[in-house]
């Protein structure tokens, strides 16, 4: 009835309850739609936030306000100017004394227990651990330079202070391997105390060494967590092996998160194969040795060995990973040969883990579609699978891969595989293309021969035929597939009609007649990737991007975020054919809104660019030429660099470029930009947080074109004057 | 006043020598070109660093069009810096335009430079019937269209997409540098550049000049160079670089570094 309402709406709920509702919610704009809801409303939602970013200028920190006081998790290393002192006597907001500063945040924040800053230097922590003593999750941000202090004197102010420290992130923290034993050692309470520590850097140009592996672990043996960048390398004193895998293990028996990786592998993802695909040193770790480890960990649940150097036949250490291991449900492995060499159809090494839910492979050089299909069938459980550099494998591996793992796999990423440009990765990904969510592909376009060659053919192995003397013939996971059938809602779209010459397990079911069927790989099924909300993109420098839609990819109705990575040395091109690269083709993607654009690893010439050659301005128009048509809300952009000069900036043309995004409210841009340019941007109408963040290493120092602190303030004010409607 | 001049052009004063040492960049960029060769002055001189008003580290607003019209008003700029840092004399460094601003300062104030040092100068760009500057006057016209395309642009909202590499070759090298700083200003600050001509007031200069030519920069060739030699009124020398392009202090720093610090010990 209309008129008077005696409906019962959610502000009825007792408080208590409506308390808790509010408390589940995570997203911040939903947050803050909610306090916008009546004063009831705001209180509740105020006094149940417990997670806050702050963004705004250092300088204000004294206009906090103070409503937020159960906030558990401060990130503080966002505030403006990025990278700048905070609480040091000598930055340029020394307006208001650092004690008052400190104080009044933690006045305003008294709850604090787990909190993100940038410390350029101790003096940072030195205020603020003093009044936050309660602290016990700690993760440093630093991408300046080292200062030139004593070592380890960046953690002295956390450990004098905080006892309860239980948990320290240092992995975009730049300082020395030799800043973090002495110190660890110097504390001996607050080390045993650790259960988590991240060092897994990538400015160690070297990477943590035995010894100091065995100090760290010696000094913190309850850790849980450890990951770490270390130096593999059996060339260099001091590397990665047998005795320090069995140090790790013995010193540290509760670990359930493990990893460990080689500096390289962290900093770029090509690896060093010779034509083989097998590295030019063997790492100095034996199988007997792995089993050792593997046997010592029995509460692991996640596993990264992400090495550069071989680690051969190391199928049987799987086999036993799965016994001893039993709660692994995450493996990362680079360069572990011989993972899966099944001989007929008995599932072998890695296969018989199943218990994984995430599987992560790289180059490993002697993997063939049999092992992937091994992989496919022992590892039933698989929701996230990545390949990357494995040139033996094929399309119809993959997709046979795909087909045994439809039910559970949603995140998928195939890169650097030789024979898996963009038509074939996503060829073989269509047994589960209404299903993926996450995605990367290399935008390698297949020649157009290549492509019509696999058309004809079939995609598929037999499972059936490769069954054979195996017992029971169908592995488990193909029994109820008709059950499975109404997993899927009703909307997706009924495609009938199939070519019987393709996979015999799907067209046995088209002909069961089951409305609800499994699409199979048939041309005429249509390419909409119901499902897929994220995409991740590498592309050669150079290349375009608009054949991605022939590829496969044209009808991904709910795609919201894209990443793409353009990588490779711009001074080798003396010319462009087109001048565009073609972000506006993916206006076919309705939902687009959110893009990270990353040239951080394209490299040219910025000012210096001989005759003949392109400068970078060039390329920037080349790459951004149409973002404008795009709906994006949000972007992050990498700008490509000047490796000589250290220098990643925005040119005139980038910063015109990105002014005509109109919807855009978030702007980050990696890099440093001039203030001519950077006052381009207040001309996007609803552009409400912008920031220049040169989390790069080495960060570029004050004396650059990184933007002045002043001319950061002049800017964020001109952002702010404007009026919202 | 001193002060905001100061803060507005982000001046510095860095290095623990006794005689002081102006590094002056050129156009399109900012003091930051100098950050490889600084270090090896910190030593031994006090160096000051400062950004042109047109630099695109600047406060656009601080610009003022009526103001910037001749060079004359980037050497008040310069001369009221080193007053404000109470320097009496020193050595100065300029590349390209700051070439042209320090021969200007030094005739106004004679006895102030020590000693100058001239990267990449020109005295006027446009070619004469007897004189080789580099340009001809319908390749400055290119520079000038693609200038008034990206103004055009900037005044209506939408992106100014002409850039450095869109000029021809002969100019490239040049004006690459002059695409990094808002349209207007840019416009404006290249005409002023293009119409200017101090090949009349070159005898007038009683300093020591250093000049110093790359071998291959297409924006001033190498008869420039011959030519501020012989028309610098004191004592000159000219030092090739085997290097390409108009940037040295970018391109090839450690041996641009060497050659600064002889000829500033000379």
């Amino acid at each position: 009835m209309a008129g008077t309402s005696f409906a019962t709406t959610i502000n009825d709920l007792p408080d208590v309850i409506l308390s808790t509702i509010i408390s589940t919610i995570s997203a911040v704009r939903s947050r803050n739609a909610a306090a916008l809801v009546c004063w009831k409303w705001l209180l509740l939602e105020r006094s149940t936030r417990t997670s806050l970013t702050l963004r705004g200028n250092a300088r204000d920190l004294l206009m906090i306000p103070s409503c937020f006081r159960s906030v558990t998790h401060l990130d503080l290393s966002l505030l403006s100017p990025w990278g700048h002192p905070l609480l040091s006597s000598s930055s340029f907001a020394a307006a208001a004394d650092p004690f008052l500063v400190a104080h009044r945040l933690h006045q305003v924040f008294p709850a604090v227990t787990s909190l993100t800053i940038y410390a350029r230097g101790p003096s940072t922590l030195q205020l603020l651990a003093l009044h936050w003593p309660q602290l016990k999750q700690v993760k440093l941000v630093r991408w300046h330079q080292r200062p030139q202090l004593p070592s380890g004197s960046d953690f002295t102010p956390l450990f004098d202070n905080c006892q309860g420290l239980n948990s320290l992130d240092l992995s975009s923290f730049y300082c020395w391997t030799e800043d973090i034993c002495p110190a660890l050692e110097s504390y001996p309470v607050i080390s045993a105390k650790l259960t988590h520590l991240n060092l897994l850097n990538p400015s160690f140009s070297e990477g943590f060494k035995a010894h100091e592996l065995g100090d760290i672990t010696r000094a913190c043996p309850n850790l849980k967590e450890f990951l770490v960048a270390c130096m593999f390398d059996p060339r260099y004193i001091g590397f990665v092996g047998d005795e320090t895998l069995l140090s790790i293990v013995t010193n540290c028996p509760k670990l359930c998160v493990l990893h460990l990786a080689d500096t390289a592998a962290l900093v770029s993802a090509r690896s060093n194969t010779n034509g083989e695909g097998f590295s030019p040193e063997d790492a100095r770790i034996t199988i007997a040795t792995l089993i050792e480890v593997f046997t010592g960990l029995p509460l692991l649940e996640e596993l990264v060995l992400d090495l550069f150097f071989n680690v051969r036949e190391s199928g049987p250490a799987l086999e036993v990973l799965n016994s001893k291991c039993s709660k692994l449900s995450s493996l990362k492995l680079g360069h572990f040969h011989g993972i899966c060499m099944p001989v007929e159809s008995k599932l072998d090494g890695i296969a018989l883990c199943q218990g994984l839910l995430s599987l992560s492979i790289r180059d490993v050089a002697d993997l063939t579609d049999f092992g992937l299909i091994a992989m496919g069938r022992g590892c039933s459980r698989l929701t996230k699978f990545e390949i990357q550099g494995c040139n033996k494998i094929t399309v119809k591996g993959l997709r046979t891969l795909a087909s045994l793992l439809h039910r559970t796999l949603v995140d998928v990423k195939i890169a650097f595989c030789k024979n898996l440009g963009a038509t074939s990765s996503l060829k073989a990904l269509e047994p589960i293309q209404q299903r993926i969510q996450q995605l990367h592909i290399d935008c390698v376009w297949d020649s157009e021969e290549q492509f019509k060659n696999l058309d004809g053919g079939e995609y598929n192995f037999d499972i059936y035929k490769l069954d054979d003397g195996c017992g029971p013939s169908k592995p488990a996971n193909f029994t109820n597939f008709d059950g499975d059938g109404t997993d899927y809602d009703g909307s997706y779209p009924k495609k009938k009609k199939c070519k019987v010459s393709y996979d015999l397990n799907f067209s046995d079911i088209h002909v069961n007649g089951n409305g609800n069927g499994y699409a199979n790989g048939s041309e005429l099924y249509g390419k909409t990737w119901d499902r897929l909300r994220y995409l991740s993109l590498w592309i050669p420098v150079g290349e375009l991007l608009t054949p991605l839609a022939a590829a496969g990819l044209e009808d991904c109705p709910y795609l919201e975020e894209i990443w793409i990575k353009v990588e490779g040395d711009c001074r080798h091109l003396s010319e462009l054919s087109e001048h565009d690269f073609g972000l506006s083709s993916l206006v076919l993607y309705p939902s687009l809104s959110k893009m990270h654009l990353d040239c951080g690893d394209t490299i040219g010439y910025a000012l210096t660019a001989p005759s003949g050659q392109m400068d970078l301005s060039l390329w920037e128009r080349f790459y951004l030429i149409g973002i404008g048509d795009l709906s994006l809300t949000e972007l992050d952009y990498w700008p490509p660099q000047d490796r000589d000069v250290n220098q990643r900036s925005l040119s005139l043309a980038a910063a015109g470029l990105l002014q005509e995004c109109l919807m855009l409210r978030k702007l980050f841009i990696h890099g440093t930009a001039y203030e001519h340019f950077m006052m381009f941007l207040p001309r996007i109408p609803h552009l409400r947080d912008v920031q220049l963040r040169e989390d790069y290493y080495p960060a570029p120092e004050n004396d650059s074109t990184e933007m002045r602190a002043e001319s950061c303030i002049r800017f964020e004010a001109a952002l702010n004057r404007r009026i919202f409607d | 006043m001193g002060q905001t001049l100061l803060d507005a052009l982000n001046v510095r004063l860095v290095g623990s020598g006794k005689k002081f040492l102006v590094l002056a960049h050129g156009f399109g960029t900012d003091q930051s070109a100098w950050q490889r060769i600084l270090p090896y002055f910190l030593p031994n001189y006090k160096v000051i660093l400062y950004d042109l008003v047109c630099a695109g580290s600047v406060n656009p607003d601080y610009f003022d069009f009526r103001r910037y019209t001749s060079l004359d008003a980037y050497v008040d700029d310069l001369l009221r810096i080193l007053d404000a840092l109470g320097v009496d004399r020193c050595a100065y460094v300029g590349h390209s335009v700051s070439a042209m601003i320090g021969i200007l300062a030094s005739i106004r104030r004679p006895r102030f430079f020590s000693k100058l040092i001239l990267i990449g100068a020109s005295p006027r760009f446009l070619n004469d019937p007897d004189y080789h500057g580099g340009f001809e006057q319908a390749e400055i016209e290119k520079v000038f269209s693609a200038m008034e395309a990206n103004y055009e642009a900037w005044v209506s909202g939408f992106a100014p997409l002409a850039v450095g590499g869109d000029v021809p070759a002969a100019v490239r090298e040049f004006s690459r540098t002059l695409f990094n700083m808002r349209p207007d200003i840019t416009l404006f600050v290249s005409r002023t550049v293009f119409n200017s001509d101090l090949r009349g007031v070159l005898g007038l200069v009683r300093v020591p000049c250093c000049i110093i030519q790359t071998a291959k920069d297409v924006s001033v060739p190498a008869s420039v160079a011959t030519y501020l030699e012989s028309h610098l009124g004191g004592r000159n020398t000219v030092e090739m670089l085997n290097i390409e392009g108009h940037l040295p202090h970018l391109s090839a720093p450690a041996l641009l570094a060497q050659v600064l610090l002889r000829a500033l010990s000379r």
